[in-house]
Order: C-alpha cells, then sequence, then structure tokens
C-alpha cells in the first residue's frame, strides 16, 4: 500500500524556486494497479521519483506499506522511461545491475527468458531493438522480486505495436505477481489500459483533480470493448478541461 | 581476407611509405647541399643494429619511464578528473584552478622543477607526469561532466553508493574519452619525454634513455637519428597499446548497428 500526503516538493531555493508538486495527496491499495497522467511537465516523474525515495519530500509524508519513505527502498522497483540501460553493460549484467548493488547474489537468467530474451544474455543495449530494451529494463525491476512497481512511462516512443506488446505484459505480470503498481504515462489509452484508477493531474506545480474508476481494466479483451473506448473519451474530456 | 592480416597489410604499406619518403628526404638533401645531412634509411638501421645492445637498453628505460608517468598521471588524474566534473561542488571550485594550471608547459618551469627535485630520476618523471596528468584531468572531467542523468537515476534507485555511482557509471560511461585523450597525448607525452631525459639527464649515459641516448651521440648522425626512429617506435606501442586497451575495456563501443550509441 502507498499512501501521499500533502505531498509538496519545490525544486531550488529562493527566487529560483519552482513548486513541482503541491500539496498532492493519494492512496493506492496494496496489489492495485493505478496509473498517473496529466499535462507534460507537470511534476509526474517528479511525483514517481518522490516514491521511489530519490527525492525528498519538502513537505508532506509518503508511506509505503506504512513505512514513511526517507530513502529507496528494497522492496520498491523503477522503470525507467527508455529503460534507463547502461550501454556498457550487457543485457544480463543490466538486468542484474540493482541486484549487484543491493548486494544480492541471485541470477535474473530465468526473468530474462520469461521475457524472451533468452540468448542475448552477452548483447549489449545497442545491439536491441527498443522493444527489447524496454523489456531489458523490466527485467531489471522484476528480478528484485518487489512489493511495489513504479513505472515512468514504460512505452514512450515505441512504435504502436510494440507499445502493445509491453502494455500486454505489464498487465500479465501484474496478475501473475500480484505487485502494487503506480504507472506514470501520457498515453491516455494506456492509463486506461493499465489503471484500475486513473489519477488525472492538474499542471504544475501538480496536484490530484480527478480520480477516475476503472473497473473494466485487466478484463480479456478489454481494450476492444466499448467501455473502453468510452473511458478513454471521457479521460480525454477530462484532460482537454484542464488546459494541457 | 582477415581483419588482423589486412590491418597488418596497411602497416606494412605506412612504413614502406615512411621509408621512400625518407630515403629520398636524404638523397634530395645530399644533392642539393652536397654532402650528407640525413642519413639514409639502411645507414641508420645499420648503425642500430651496430649499436643494438645500447639502443635496446635506452628503448626499456624510456618505454619504464614512459610507463610509469602514464600510470601515475591516471591513478591521479583519473579520479580527479571525474570528481571535479562529477560533483558540482568540486567543480565550481576546482575547474577555474585547474583551466589556469592547464596550459602552462611544465618544460618552462624546468628551472624550478631542477631546483625541487635535483637531477634524479624523479624529477623527469615529474616533467612526464605533468604534461600527461593535466590531459587526463581535463578528459575526465569533460566527460564526466556529461554522464546521462538516467543512468545515474538507474543505479541510485537501486541504492547505490557514491562509490557504486562512480563504478557502475561515472567510470565506464567516461573511460573512452579518458582513453582517446591519453593516445592523443602520446605524442606530447613522448616530446616531453625526450625533453626530460635530455636537459635533465646531462649525466648519464647513452643507456640511461631514448633521449640522452640521441644527444650523446649528436655527433654521429646514423647512430643519433637511429634513436630517434626508437622514439617513434616508443610513440606507436604505446599509442597501440592504449588502442588495445579501450577495445578491451569498451567493448561495447565497438558493437551494434550505431556503434554504441
Amino acid at each position: 500500500m502507498i499512501e501521499v500526503d500533502g505531498l509538496t516538493l519545490i525544486y531550488g531555493r529562493g527566487g529560483a524556486a519552482v513548486p513541482a508538486v503541491a500539496g498532492l495527496s493519494m492512496k493506492v491499495d496494496s496489489y492495485e494497479l493505478v496509473s498517473v497522467v496529466g499535462p507534460s511537465g507537470c511534476g509526474k516523474t517528479t511525483l514517481l521519483f518522490a516514491l521511489d525515495g530519490l527525492l525528498a519530500p519538502t513537505a508532506g509524508r509518503i508511506r509505503v506499506h506504512g513505512e514513511e519513505v526517507r530513502s529507496v527502498r528494497r522492496d520498491v522497483a523503477l522503470i525507467l522511461q527508455d529503460a534507463g540501460l547502461l550501454p556498457w553493460k550487457t543485457v544480463r549484467a543490466n538486468a542484474e545491475l540493482s541486484l549487484r548493488i543491493q548486494g544480492r547474489k541471485s541470477s535474473a537468467g530465468k526473468v530474462l527468458a520469461d521475457l524472451g530474451l533468452a540468448g542475448f544474455e552477452k548483447r549489449f543495449p545497442s545491439e536491441l531493438s527498443e522493444g527489447m530494451k524496454r523489456r531489458v529494463g523490466i527485467a531489471r525491476a522484476l528480478a528484485l522480486q518487489p512489493r511495489v512497481m513504479l513505472m515512468d512511462e514504460p512505452t514512450a516512443n515505441l512504435d504502436s505495436i510494440t507499445r502493445e506488446h509491453i502494455q500486454n505484459l505489464i498487465l500479465g505480470l501484474w496478475w501473475e505477481m500480484g505487485f502494487t503498481g503506480v504507472l506514470v504515462t501520457h498515453d491516455m489509452e494506456e492509463a486506461v489500459f493499465l489503471g484500475k484508477r486513473i489519477l488525472v493531474l492538474s499542471a504544475r506545480p501538480a496536484r490530484v483533480v480527478e480520480v477516475i474508476d476503472n473497473p473494466g481494466m485487466g478484463e480479456p479483451g478489454y481494450r476492444g470493448t466499448s467501455e473502453f473506448v468510452a473511458q478513454v473519451a471521457h479521460l480525454r474530456q477530462v484532460l482537454g478541461g484542464n488546459g494541457s | 581476407m582477415n581483419r588482423t592480416l589486412r590491418l597488418s597489410m596497411y602497416y606494412l604499406l605506412a612504413i614502406v611509405l615512411v621509408l621512400l619518403v625518407w630515403a629520398a628526404t636524404s638523397w634530395l638533401l645530399e644533392a642539393t647541399r652536397g654532402r650528407e645531412i640525413l642519413p639514409t634509411p639502411w645507414v641508420t638501421f645499420a648503425a642500430a643494429a651496430a649499436n643494438f645492445g645500447t639502443l635496446a637498453s635506452a628503448f626499456g628505460s624510456s618505454a619504464l619511464r614512459f610507463l610509469i608517468a602514464l600510470a601515475v598521471a591516471f591513478l591521479l588524474g583519473l579520479p580527479l578528473g571525474l570528481a571535479v566534473g562529477f560533483e558540482s561542488k568540486l567543480d565550481r571550485y576546482l575547474s577555474p584552478l585547474i583551466y589556469l594550471l592547464y596550459p602552462m608547459p611544465p618544460v618552462a618551469l624546468l628551472l624550478f622543477l631542477y631546483l625541487a627535485f635535483g637531477l634524479g630520476e624523479v624529477v623527469r618523471l615529474v616533467v612526464v607526469v605533468m604534461a600527461l596528468f593535466f590531459q587526463v584531468v581535463v578528459a575526465a572531467q569533460g566527460a564526466a561532466k556529461y554522464v546521462v542523468p538516467s543512468h545515474v537515476t538507474a543505479v541510485r534507485s537501486a541504492g547505490a553508493t557514491r562509490g557504486q555511482i562512480y563504478r557502475h557509471v561515472v567510470l565506464p560511461a567516461t573511460l573512452p574519452s579518458v582513453l582517446t585523450a591519453a593516445r592523443v597525448s602520446v605524442g606530447l607525452g613522448i616530446t616531453m619525454l625526450y625533453i626530460a631525459e635530455t636537459k635533465l639527464g646531462l649525466l648519464l649515459g647513452p643507456r640511461a634513455g631514448l633521449g640522452r641516448f640521441i644527444e650523446y651521440y649528436t655527433f654521429r648522425g646514423d647512430i643519433s637519428l637511429a634513436g630517434v626512429v626508437g622514439l617513434a617506435l616508443l610513440g606507436l606501442l604505446f599509442y597501440a597499446a592504449l588502442e588495445l586497451l579501450e577495445r578491451f575495456f569498451c567493448r561495447w563501443k565497438f558493437v551494434g548497428a550505431r556503434g554504441g550509441a
């Protein structure tokens, strides 16, 4: 469970201070997958970094499983936009990077195989397609066996077919592993496809302006249903009326 | 044809070309001036063969001196350059200092270096280290400044310590630029080595280094020139060694359709 209470994040000091998040409160239940949308530059990524413990709140508090987040937690994994792979490390070394940093000996071999990356372990990121790179990024997070998964636009800049593959993969993993997830995206269909609830943020500094319940999420063939289309249309309307 | 063989062919071709130009220059100078000025390649090689023992020890001494200087320059310059480039606070305080000292040629300070360190081995190393040190520092600093933020976030989000950030991100990200800069600096380093061995090696015999060898035989053009060839080979040796190191440590740069982008 993730609880955010009156979170405020301000970059810089004095006259150069830029408020990125102002008094934001939200709650994500255990095993719930929530998507977060908002105008670009509104502070979505900043919020995600704060949830991961990378940024200390200026005010307010963040709790994960009832414990206040003061630094990076071992049971929380972050999937970065563009996967954040290190070009000098092989696929396997990239997938095992977080494990090694935490001094854990376990291997990412099985996770890589599950994500269809068997046989590519010794390749470097520059030898992979964009979709494969994203899967390595996901493998890196999964290898930690996290209870909370934070995702920063995991399908940005992908072609539509690869994007749907990755979205299906994330949904499948969520079903299978039952993590608590927060997915930041600027893609409205993705927000509806992957969010049991959709949090709509305001322009910077970010606050939650609307929470959309999305009960159909996760049902087989959801993407093709009229309910899905209606939800996307509704979300578009909410975001449009919000100055984005 | 395999790659290594083709590469060796190109090198062989380059050597032949250099020898031809060298021989032509010798003949031309002799024809226009009426006396031998630049010894021909074969006269030089004959002199090298006749003094092989001395030349080989001089080469060995110079190579060892250069290797030590290069290693010291790396050991001191790499951590400093990386830290100054990566830590914005250090960058603010130390960069002006580095930029002030960087263009100052150690040759201009020979007198003070001599007074400070005497005429021993240390002073010769100091001159070469000073030249290479700043090259390494400036290259490492420049590269560390532009480390991709998402690479740092990737390791920080796993809970990386400062040391782990350097080990997994800053060092590997900057190594290619640093090694390339070091390779480019070999020429400067060899020049400084020559100066150190001649100006600060007056009391030494010809075996103490190629610079000293060249100066010791000033009045035997053919032997002296053999020393110059040795110096060129020394530069080539280090240039090639640094390139091999880059290929080994930065393998990722040499794979993939876009060369590791």
